[in-house]
Protein backbone atom coordinates (compact mmCIF):
# COMPACT_ATOMS: atom_id res chain seq x y z
CA UNK A 1 0.00 0.00 0.00
CA UNK A 2 1.50 3.59 -0.97
CA UNK A 3 0.68 6.74 0.87
CA UNK A 4 0.06 8.95 -2.06
CA UNK A 5 1.07 13.17 -0.09
CA UNK A 6 -0.25 14.73 -3.24
CA UNK A 7 -3.84 13.97 -2.69
CA UNK A 8 -3.63 15.52 0.57
CA UNK A 9 -2.18 18.59 -0.89
CA UNK A 10 -4.73 18.88 -3.70
CA UNK A 11 -7.50 18.84 -1.06
CA UNK A 12 -5.76 21.08 1.57
CA UNK A 13 -8.05 24.38 1.00
CA UNK A 14 -10.93 22.19 1.50
CA UNK A 15 -9.47 20.51 4.88
CA UNK A 16 -8.26 23.67 5.78
CA UNK A 17 -11.67 25.31 5.36
CA UNK A 18 -13.39 22.59 6.95
CA UNK A 19 -10.57 22.87 10.00
CA UNK A 20 -11.49 26.58 10.00
CA UNK A 21 -15.39 25.70 10.54
CA UNK A 22 -14.54 22.58 13.28
CA UNK A 23 -12.37 25.30 14.87
CA UNK A 24 -14.69 28.17 15.13
CA UNK A 25 -17.91 26.34 15.63
CA UNK A 26 -16.03 24.68 18.98
CA UNK A 27 -15.09 27.34 20.24
CA UNK A 28 -18.79 28.97 20.27
CA UNK A 29 -19.85 25.94 21.49
CA UNK A 30 -16.99 25.58 24.59
CA UNK A 31 -17.98 29.38 24.95
CA UNK A 32 -21.98 28.26 25.37
CA UNK A 33 -21.11 25.40 27.09
CA UNK A 34 -18.83 27.19 30.14
CA UNK A 35 -21.86 29.72 30.38
CA UNK A 36 -24.77 27.65 30.86
CA UNK A 37 -22.51 25.10 32.80
CA UNK A 38 -21.88 27.95 35.37
CA UNK A 39 -25.28 29.07 35.49
CA UNK A 40 -27.02 25.93 36.45
CA UNK A 41 -23.96 25.28 38.78
CA UNK A 42 -24.81 28.88 40.18
CA UNK A 43 -28.65 28.44 40.32
CA UNK A 44 -28.41 24.73 41.73
CA UNK A 45 -26.31 26.22 44.63
CA UNK A 46 -29.68 28.78 45.71
CA UNK A 47 -31.99 27.56 48.14
CA UNK A 48 -34.90 27.11 45.59
CA UNK A 49 -35.81 23.42 45.03
CA UNK A 50 -37.46 24.39 41.67
CA UNK A 51 -34.39 25.52 40.87
CA UNK A 52 -32.44 22.90 41.91
CA UNK A 53 -34.55 20.28 39.95
CA UNK A 54 -34.74 22.39 37.00
CA UNK A 55 -31.08 22.05 36.69
CA UNK A 56 -30.63 18.53 38.05
CA UNK A 57 -33.27 18.06 34.72
CA UNK A 58 -30.85 20.23 32.72
CA UNK A 59 -28.04 18.19 33.60
CA UNK A 60 -29.71 14.54 33.25
CA UNK A 61 -31.13 15.27 30.22
CA UNK A 62 -27.78 16.26 28.27
CA UNK A 63 -25.75 13.65 30.07
CA UNK A 64 -28.49 11.19 29.12
CA UNK A 65 -29.03 12.10 25.60
CA UNK A 66 -26.39 10.56 23.02
CA UNK A 67 -25.20 13.72 21.06
CA UNK A 68 -26.25 12.73 17.75
CA UNK A 69 -29.96 12.45 18.87
CA UNK A 70 -29.76 15.63 20.72
CA UNK A 71 -28.47 17.43 17.09
CA UNK A 72 -31.54 15.65 14.91
CA UNK A 73 -33.99 16.90 17.56
CA UNK A 74 -33.16 20.48 17.38
CA UNK A 75 -32.24 20.40 13.34
CA UNK A 76 -34.95 17.72 12.45
CA UNK A 77 -37.41 18.51 14.80
CA UNK A 78 -36.95 22.02 15.41
CA UNK A 79 -39.03 22.98 12.25
CA UNK A 80 -41.77 21.30 13.82
CA UNK A 81 -42.26 23.61 16.45
CA UNK A 82 -40.84 27.20 14.37
CA UNK A 83 -37.28 26.57 14.71
CA UNK A 84 -35.78 26.41 11.89
CA UNK A 85 -31.97 27.07 12.30
CA UNK A 86 -28.42 26.71 10.05
CA UNK A 87 -26.79 23.34 10.14
CA UNK A 88 -24.33 25.33 12.18
CA UNK A 89 -26.00 27.13 14.21
CA UNK A 90 -27.77 23.84 15.87
CA UNK A 91 -23.78 22.11 15.75
CA UNK A 92 -23.27 25.29 17.97
CA UNK A 93 -26.10 25.30 20.21
CA UNK A 94 -26.51 21.74 20.30
CA UNK A 95 -22.89 20.72 21.07
CA UNK A 96 -22.81 23.91 23.81
CA UNK A 97 -25.86 22.42 25.69
CA UNK A 98 -24.80 19.27 25.59
CA UNK A 99 -21.14 19.99 27.14
CA UNK A 100 -23.03 22.68 29.33
CA UNK A 101 -24.29 19.63 31.04
CA UNK A 102 -20.70 18.59 32.16
CA UNK A 103 -19.34 21.54 32.79
CA UNK A 104 -22.23 22.55 35.04
CA UNK A 105 -20.96 18.94 36.94
CA UNK A 106 -17.32 20.31 36.93
CA UNK A 107 -18.23 24.25 38.63
CA UNK A 108 -20.53 22.31 41.18
CA UNK A 109 -17.48 20.36 42.27
CA UNK A 110 -15.53 23.66 42.36
CA UNK A 111 -17.87 25.74 44.17
CA UNK A 112 -18.49 22.19 46.83
CA UNK A 113 -14.64 22.16 46.99
CA UNK A 114 -14.31 25.50 48.88
CA UNK A 115 -15.26 25.24 52.84
CA UNK A 116 -18.64 26.93 53.83
CA UNK A 117 -16.89 28.13 56.51
CA UNK A 118 -14.99 30.93 53.77
CA UNK A 119 -18.35 31.72 52.84
CA UNK A 120 -19.65 32.47 55.83
CA UNK A 121 -16.62 34.79 57.05
CA UNK A 122 -17.28 36.78 54.05
CA UNK A 123 -21.10 36.81 54.69
CA UNK A 124 -20.03 38.51 58.44
CA UNK A 125 -18.27 41.18 56.65
CA UNK A 126 -20.73 41.85 54.17
CA UNK A 127 -19.56 41.00 51.17
CA UNK A 128 -22.22 40.20 48.56
CA UNK A 129 -22.75 37.07 46.97
CA UNK A 130 -21.93 38.33 43.50
CA UNK A 131 -18.41 39.64 45.11
CA UNK A 132 -18.20 36.16 46.96
CA UNK A 133 -18.22 34.01 44.09
CA UNK A 134 -16.12 36.45 41.78
CA UNK A 135 -13.43 37.18 44.02
CA UNK A 136 -13.66 34.26 46.83
CA UNK A 137 -14.93 31.38 45.06
CA UNK A 138 -13.93 31.62 41.45
CA UNK A 139 -9.98 32.33 41.85
CA UNK A 140 -10.12 29.02 44.02
CA UNK A 141 -12.16 26.77 42.02
CA UNK A 142 -9.84 27.34 38.90
CA UNK A 143 -6.91 25.19 39.55
CA UNK A 144 -8.90 22.58 40.34
CA UNK A 145 -11.07 22.91 37.45
CA UNK A 146 -9.21 23.84 34.25
CA UNK A 147 -8.21 20.07 34.17
CA UNK A 148 -11.59 18.57 33.44
CA UNK A 149 -12.22 21.57 31.47
CA UNK A 150 -10.03 21.17 29.50
CA UNK A 151 -10.78 17.59 28.58
CA UNK A 152 -14.57 18.49 28.27
CA UNK A 153 -13.59 21.25 25.64
CA UNK A 154 -11.41 18.03 23.87
CA UNK A 155 -14.12 15.90 23.88
CA UNK A 156 -16.49 18.65 22.47
CA UNK A 157 -14.18 18.83 20.13
CA UNK A 158 -14.24 15.47 18.82
CA UNK A 159 -17.84 14.92 18.81
CA UNK A 160 -17.69 17.56 16.52
CA UNK A 161 -17.58 15.42 14.28
CA UNK A 162 -20.61 14.02 14.57
CA UNK A 163 -21.76 17.56 12.65
CA UNK A 164 -21.13 16.10 9.15
CA UNK A 165 -24.27 13.51 9.30
CA UNK A 166 -26.88 16.97 9.65
CA UNK A 167 -24.44 18.64 6.83
CA UNK A 168 -22.13 21.26 8.41
CA UNK A 169 -19.32 21.60 6.26
CA UNK A 170 -16.88 20.58 9.27
CA UNK A 171 -13.22 18.74 9.20
CA UNK A 172 -14.75 15.48 8.58
CA UNK A 173 -17.46 15.95 6.73
CA UNK A 174 -14.89 17.60 3.88
CA UNK A 175 -12.95 14.67 4.48
CA UNK A 176 -15.49 12.07 3.71
CA UNK A 177 -16.12 14.28 0.55
CA UNK A 178 -12.06 14.10 -0.28
CA UNK A 179 -12.51 10.31 -0.13
CA UNK A 180 -16.11 10.31 -2.27
CA UNK A 181 -14.35 11.97 -5.31
CA UNK A 182 -10.93 10.56 -4.90
CA UNK A 183 -11.55 7.02 -3.72
CA UNK A 184 -8.31 7.23 -1.30
CA UNK A 185 -9.46 6.39 2.05
CA UNK A 186 -5.92 6.11 4.29
CA UNK A 187 -5.05 9.44 3.06
CA UNK A 188 -7.84 11.25 3.88
CA UNK A 189 -8.20 9.78 6.95
CA UNK A 190 -4.63 10.18 8.13
CA UNK A 191 -4.62 13.52 7.46
CA UNK A 192 -7.54 15.00 9.55
CA UNK A 193 -6.83 12.79 12.53
CA UNK A 194 -3.28 14.50 12.48
CA UNK A 195 -5.94 17.71 11.96
CA UNK A 196 -7.65 16.88 15.24
CA UNK A 197 -4.90 15.85 16.97
CA UNK A 198 -3.52 19.47 16.05
CA UNK A 199 -6.80 21.39 17.93
CA UNK A 200 -6.47 18.46 20.37
CA UNK A 201 -2.73 19.46 21.56
CA UNK A 202 -3.36 23.31 21.32
CA UNK A 203 -5.71 23.01 23.97
CA UNK A 204 -4.38 20.40 26.18
CA UNK A 205 -1.36 23.19 25.82
CA UNK A 206 -3.09 26.10 26.62
CA UNK A 207 -4.85 24.36 29.55
CA UNK A 208 -1.68 23.60 30.77
CA UNK A 209 -0.51 27.00 30.46
CA UNK A 210 -4.04 28.20 32.35
CA UNK A 211 -3.73 25.85 35.40
CA UNK A 212 0.80 26.94 35.99
CA UNK A 213 -0.48 30.29 35.55
CA UNK A 214 -3.72 29.65 38.62
CA UNK A 215 -1.55 27.47 40.66
CA UNK A 216 0.06 30.02 42.25
CA UNK A 217 -2.71 31.37 43.95
CA UNK A 218 -2.22 29.54 47.24
CA UNK B 1 -9.53 44.93 86.66
CA UNK B 2 -10.46 46.11 83.11
CA UNK B 3 -10.28 49.32 82.75
CA UNK B 4 -13.15 49.93 79.90
CA UNK B 5 -13.59 53.31 77.89
CA UNK B 6 -16.87 54.06 77.56
CA UNK B 7 -17.81 53.83 73.98
CA UNK B 8 -20.68 54.48 71.45
CA UNK B 9 -24.32 56.53 71.56
CA UNK B 10 -26.83 53.65 72.60
CA UNK B 11 -25.40 53.79 76.11
CA UNK B 12 -27.10 51.68 78.80
CA UNK B 13 -28.68 49.63 75.97
CA UNK B 14 -27.40 46.06 75.08
CA UNK B 15 -25.45 45.54 72.21
CA UNK B 16 -26.70 42.42 71.54
CA UNK B 17 -30.16 40.76 73.27
CA UNK B 18 -30.92 37.47 73.06
CA UNK B 19 -34.46 36.71 73.86
CA UNK B 20 -36.20 32.89 74.46
CA UNK B 21 -34.16 31.98 71.37
CA UNK B 22 -34.96 28.50 70.20
CA UNK B 23 -33.04 26.47 67.50
CA UNK B 24 -33.77 22.74 65.78
CA UNK B 25 -32.12 20.77 63.63
CA UNK B 26 -34.61 18.42 62.74
CA UNK B 27 -35.47 16.63 65.83
CA UNK B 28 -32.78 17.81 67.87
CA UNK B 29 -33.63 20.54 70.11
CA UNK B 30 -30.40 22.25 70.37
CA UNK B 31 -31.48 25.63 72.07
CA UNK B 32 -34.29 25.89 74.36
CA UNK B 33 -35.03 29.24 74.78
CA UNK B 34 -31.54 31.43 75.18
CA UNK B 35 -31.75 34.56 77.03
CA UNK B 36 -28.49 36.85 76.62
CA UNK B 37 -28.24 40.28 77.23
CA UNK B 38 -24.19 41.62 76.03
CA UNK B 39 -23.72 45.67 77.18
CA UNK B 40 -21.26 47.75 75.56
CA UNK B 41 -17.21 47.28 76.89
CA UNK B 42 -18.27 43.93 78.06
CA UNK B 43 -17.20 40.74 78.05
CA UNK B 44 -19.32 37.57 78.13
CA UNK B 45 -17.76 33.89 77.90
CA UNK B 46 -19.94 30.97 76.86
CA UNK B 47 -18.65 27.94 78.51
CA UNK B 48 -19.77 24.43 78.74
CA UNK B 49 -19.42 20.76 77.14
CA UNK B 50 -19.21 20.32 73.72
CA UNK B 51 -22.36 19.42 71.94
CA UNK B 52 -24.30 21.81 74.75
CA UNK B 53 -25.36 24.32 72.26
CA UNK B 54 -22.89 27.00 72.98
CA UNK B 55 -21.32 27.59 69.11
CA UNK B 56 -24.91 27.25 67.84
CA UNK B 57 -25.99 30.21 69.78
CA UNK B 58 -23.51 32.35 69.04
CA UNK B 59 -24.04 31.20 65.10
CA UNK B 60 -27.87 32.15 65.63
CA UNK B 61 -26.31 35.42 67.05
CA UNK B 62 -24.96 36.25 63.86
CA UNK B 63 -27.64 34.56 61.77
CA UNK B 64 -25.64 32.14 60.21
CA UNK B 65 -27.59 29.33 61.42
CA UNK B 66 -31.46 30.93 61.60
CA UNK B 67 -33.22 30.50 65.11
CA UNK B 68 -36.75 28.75 65.10
CA UNK B 69 -38.32 31.24 67.84
CA UNK B 70 -37.17 33.78 69.94
CA UNK B 71 -35.35 37.24 69.07
CA UNK B 72 -32.19 37.98 68.57
CA UNK B 73 -31.28 42.18 68.47
CA UNK B 74 -28.29 43.84 67.66
CA UNK B 75 -28.22 47.47 68.63
CA UNK B 76 -32.22 47.21 68.84
CA UNK B 77 -32.60 46.08 65.74
CA UNK B 78 -34.47 42.46 64.71
CA UNK B 79 -31.55 40.16 63.17
CA UNK B 80 -32.69 37.80 60.52
CA UNK B 81 -36.80 38.39 60.69
CA UNK B 82 -39.15 41.53 60.03
CA UNK B 83 -42.54 41.75 61.32
CA UNK B 84 -45.47 42.03 59.01
CA UNK B 85 -48.70 41.81 60.36
CA UNK B 86 -47.79 40.62 63.81
CA UNK B 87 -46.36 37.38 61.35
CA UNK B 88 -42.80 36.88 61.28
CA UNK B 89 -40.62 36.28 57.59
CA UNK B 90 -37.39 36.17 56.65
CA UNK B 91 -35.75 39.21 56.57
CA UNK B 92 -34.43 40.79 52.95
CA UNK B 93 -30.25 39.77 52.44
CA UNK B 94 -29.37 43.22 52.87
CA UNK B 95 -30.96 44.33 55.71
CA UNK B 96 -29.34 41.27 57.31
CA UNK B 97 -25.88 42.54 56.08
CA UNK B 98 -27.08 45.80 57.34
CA UNK B 99 -27.60 44.69 61.30
CA UNK B 100 -25.04 42.53 61.31
CA UNK B 101 -22.85 45.13 59.76
CA UNK B 102 -21.37 46.04 63.53
CA UNK B 103 -20.56 42.68 64.62
CA UNK B 104 -16.94 40.88 63.39
CA UNK B 105 -16.68 37.19 63.85
CA UNK B 106 -13.68 35.14 64.11
CA UNK B 107 -14.12 31.50 63.48
CA UNK B 108 -12.54 28.21 64.83
CA UNK B 109 -10.88 27.36 62.02
CA UNK B 110 -9.77 31.15 61.04
CA UNK B 111 -11.69 30.81 57.27
CA UNK B 112 -9.03 33.00 55.77
CA UNK B 113 -8.95 32.95 52.28
CA UNK B 114 -6.05 31.14 51.05
CA UNK B 115 -5.66 33.02 47.77
CA UNK B 116 -5.63 36.55 49.20
CA UNK B 117 -2.57 37.64 51.29
CA UNK B 118 -2.68 38.29 54.70
CA UNK B 119 -3.35 41.80 53.90
CA UNK B 120 -5.39 40.63 50.81
CA UNK B 121 -7.78 39.28 53.44
CA UNK B 122 -8.11 42.20 55.93
CA UNK B 123 -8.56 44.42 52.73
CA UNK B 124 -11.21 42.72 50.65
CA UNK B 125 -14.05 43.94 52.69
CA UNK B 126 -12.84 47.46 53.17
CA UNK B 127 -12.80 47.64 49.13
CA UNK B 128 -15.34 45.31 48.24
CA UNK B 129 -17.81 46.57 51.01
CA UNK B 130 -16.80 49.86 52.20
CA UNK B 131 -15.42 50.86 48.73
CA UNK B 132 -12.01 52.17 49.68
CA UNK B 133 -8.97 52.69 47.38
CA UNK B 134 -6.53 50.19 47.35
CA UNK B 135 -4.12 52.65 49.58
CA UNK B 136 -6.76 53.80 51.45
CA UNK B 137 -8.07 50.18 52.05
CA UNK B 138 -4.02 49.14 52.97
CA UNK B 139 -3.14 51.65 55.11
CA UNK B 140 -5.97 50.61 57.35
CA UNK B 141 -5.14 47.19 57.01
CA UNK B 142 -1.72 47.37 58.03
CA UNK B 143 -2.45 49.04 60.67
CA UNK B 144 -4.61 46.08 62.21
CA UNK B 145 -2.15 43.89 61.03
CA UNK B 146 0.32 46.01 63.11
CA UNK B 147 -2.45 45.94 66.23
CA UNK B 148 -2.55 41.74 66.18
CA UNK B 149 1.56 41.81 65.40
CA UNK B 150 1.05 40.36 62.42
CA UNK B 151 2.15 42.87 60.45
CA UNK B 152 5.93 41.59 59.33
CA UNK B 153 3.69 38.73 57.22
CA UNK B 154 1.67 41.08 55.61
CA UNK B 155 2.41 39.86 52.00
CA UNK B 156 2.99 36.52 53.19
CA UNK B 157 -0.30 33.78 52.17
CA UNK B 158 -2.07 32.39 55.04
CA UNK B 159 -0.93 28.59 54.50
CA UNK B 160 2.50 30.69 55.15
CA UNK B 161 1.12 31.50 58.33
CA UNK B 162 1.22 29.44 61.58
CA UNK B 163 -2.28 28.70 62.87
CA UNK B 164 -1.70 31.52 65.59
CA UNK B 165 -0.89 33.95 63.06
CA UNK B 166 -3.90 32.65 60.47
CA UNK B 167 -5.88 33.24 63.57
CA UNK B 168 -4.90 36.77 64.44
CA UNK B 169 -4.99 37.35 60.64
CA UNK B 170 -8.83 36.72 60.88
CA UNK B 171 -8.82 38.86 64.07
CA UNK B 172 -7.25 42.16 62.22
CA UNK B 173 -9.79 41.04 59.05
CA UNK B 174 -12.90 41.18 61.08
CA UNK B 175 -11.67 44.34 63.33
CA UNK B 176 -11.02 46.02 60.02
CA UNK B 177 -14.57 46.79 59.58
CA UNK B 178 -14.95 48.72 62.87
CA UNK B 179 -17.39 46.07 64.58
CA UNK B 180 -19.15 47.01 67.70
CA UNK B 181 -19.21 43.34 69.07
CA UNK B 182 -16.79 40.68 68.47
CA UNK B 183 -18.04 37.30 68.32
CA UNK B 184 -15.17 34.43 69.46
CA UNK B 185 -15.98 30.77 68.42
CA UNK B 186 -13.78 28.66 69.82
CA UNK B 187 -10.99 30.94 68.41
CA UNK B 188 -8.19 28.89 70.11
CA UNK B 189 -9.69 25.01 69.87
CA UNK B 190 -8.10 24.72 66.76
CA UNK B 191 -4.02 25.83 67.92
CA UNK B 192 -1.10 23.68 68.73
CA UNK B 193 -0.92 24.88 72.37
CA UNK B 194 1.94 26.88 72.39
CA UNK B 195 0.17 29.28 70.35
CA UNK B 196 -2.89 29.64 72.22
CA UNK B 197 -1.29 32.41 74.47
CA UNK B 198 -0.57 34.55 71.56
CA UNK B 199 -4.28 34.89 70.46
CA UNK B 200 -5.59 35.29 73.78
CA UNK B 201 -3.47 37.63 74.48
CA UNK B 202 -4.69 39.95 71.56
CA UNK B 203 -8.23 38.98 72.66
CA UNK B 204 -7.03 40.47 75.89
CA UNK B 205 -6.17 43.67 74.75
CA UNK B 206 -8.87 43.95 72.70
CA UNK B 207 -10.62 43.34 75.99
CA UNK B 208 -8.83 46.19 78.10
CA UNK B 209 -9.45 48.61 75.24
CA UNK B 210 -13.10 48.44 75.53
CA UNK B 211 -14.42 45.87 72.97
CA UNK B 212 -17.71 44.04 72.93
CA UNK B 213 -17.29 40.86 73.33
CA UNK B 214 -19.04 37.39 72.97
CA UNK B 215 -16.37 34.56 73.43
CA UNK B 216 -17.41 30.76 73.10
CA UNK B 217 -14.27 29.05 74.72
CA UNK B 218 -12.82 26.12 76.44
CA UNK B 219 -9.94 28.31 78.19
CA UNK B 220 -11.35 28.32 81.80
CA UNK B 221 -8.08 30.67 82.39
CA UNK B 222 -9.21 33.16 79.74
CA UNK B 223 -13.00 33.58 81.53
CA UNK B 224 -12.03 33.76 84.67
CA UNK B 225 -9.49 36.46 84.10
CA UNK B 226 -11.05 38.55 81.52
CA UNK B 227 -14.30 38.11 81.05
CA UNK B 228 -17.33 40.26 82.84
CA UNK B 229 -19.92 37.67 82.88
CA UNK B 230 -19.46 33.63 82.53
CA UNK B 231 -22.54 31.73 80.99
CA UNK B 232 -22.33 28.38 81.82
CA UNK B 233 -24.18 25.76 79.03
CA UNK B 234 -25.46 22.69 79.30
CA UNK B 235 -28.01 20.41 77.10
CA UNK B 236 -29.42 23.85 74.92
CA UNK B 237 -29.69 25.52 78.00
CA UNK B 238 -28.09 28.52 80.11
CA UNK B 239 -27.65 26.57 83.45
CA UNK B 240 -25.57 29.36 85.40
CA UNK B 241 -24.16 32.51 84.69
CA UNK B 242 -22.59 35.45 86.83
CA UNK B 243 -19.14 36.90 87.18
CA UNK B 244 -15.89 34.58 86.84
CA UNK B 245 -15.40 34.79 90.82
CA UNK B 246 -18.37 32.44 91.15
CA UNK B 247 -18.54 30.34 88.11
CA UNK B 248 -15.59 29.25 89.04
CA UNK B 249 -15.17 29.40 92.62
CA UNK B 250 -18.47 28.98 93.81
CA UNK B 251 -20.48 26.67 91.63
CA UNK B 252 -24.17 26.18 92.80
CA UNK B 253 -25.53 23.54 89.85
CA UNK B 254 -24.29 19.88 90.18
CA UNK B 255 -23.63 19.68 86.52
CA UNK B 256 -21.54 22.92 86.49
CA UNK B 257 -19.41 21.49 89.49
CA UNK B 258 -19.13 18.40 87.40
CA UNK B 259 -17.93 20.05 84.59
CA UNK B 260 -15.40 22.22 86.03
CA UNK B 261 -13.84 18.94 88.06
CA UNK B 262 -13.81 17.67 84.66
CA UNK B 263 -12.17 20.44 83.31
CA UNK B 264 -9.77 20.40 86.35
CA UNK B 265 -8.56 16.74 86.06
CA UNK B 266 -7.64 17.11 82.27
CA UNK B 267 -5.67 20.18 82.98
CA UNK B 268 -3.56 18.72 85.36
Amino acid sequence: MSFDIDIVFRYGPLLLSGLWTTVYICALASLLAVAAGLAAALLYSLPSRLLKLSCRAYIEIMRGTPILILLFIIYYGGPSVGLTLEAETVGIVGLGLYGGGYFAEIFRAGFQSIPPGQIEAARMLGIPRRAIIVRIQIPQMLTLIIPPSTNQVIILVKESALLSIITVAELTKNTTQMVNETFAVVEPYVAVALLYWLIVEGIALAGGRLERRFGHAS
Amino acid sequence: MNDRTAGGAAEGKPVVLVEGVHKRFGPVHVLKGIDLAVDRSRVVCVIGPSGSGKSTLLRCMAFLDRYDEGRVHIEGRLLGYREVGGKRVLDSERNIDSVRSVIGMVFQHYNLWPHRTALGNVTEALRVVKKLGKAEAEAIGMEMLAKVGVDDKAHDYPARLSGGQQQRTAIARALAIRPHVMYFDEPTSALDPELVGEVLQVMQELASEGMTMVVVTHEMGFAAHVADEVVFMDGGEVIERGPPDDIFKRPRSDRLREFLDTWRARAI
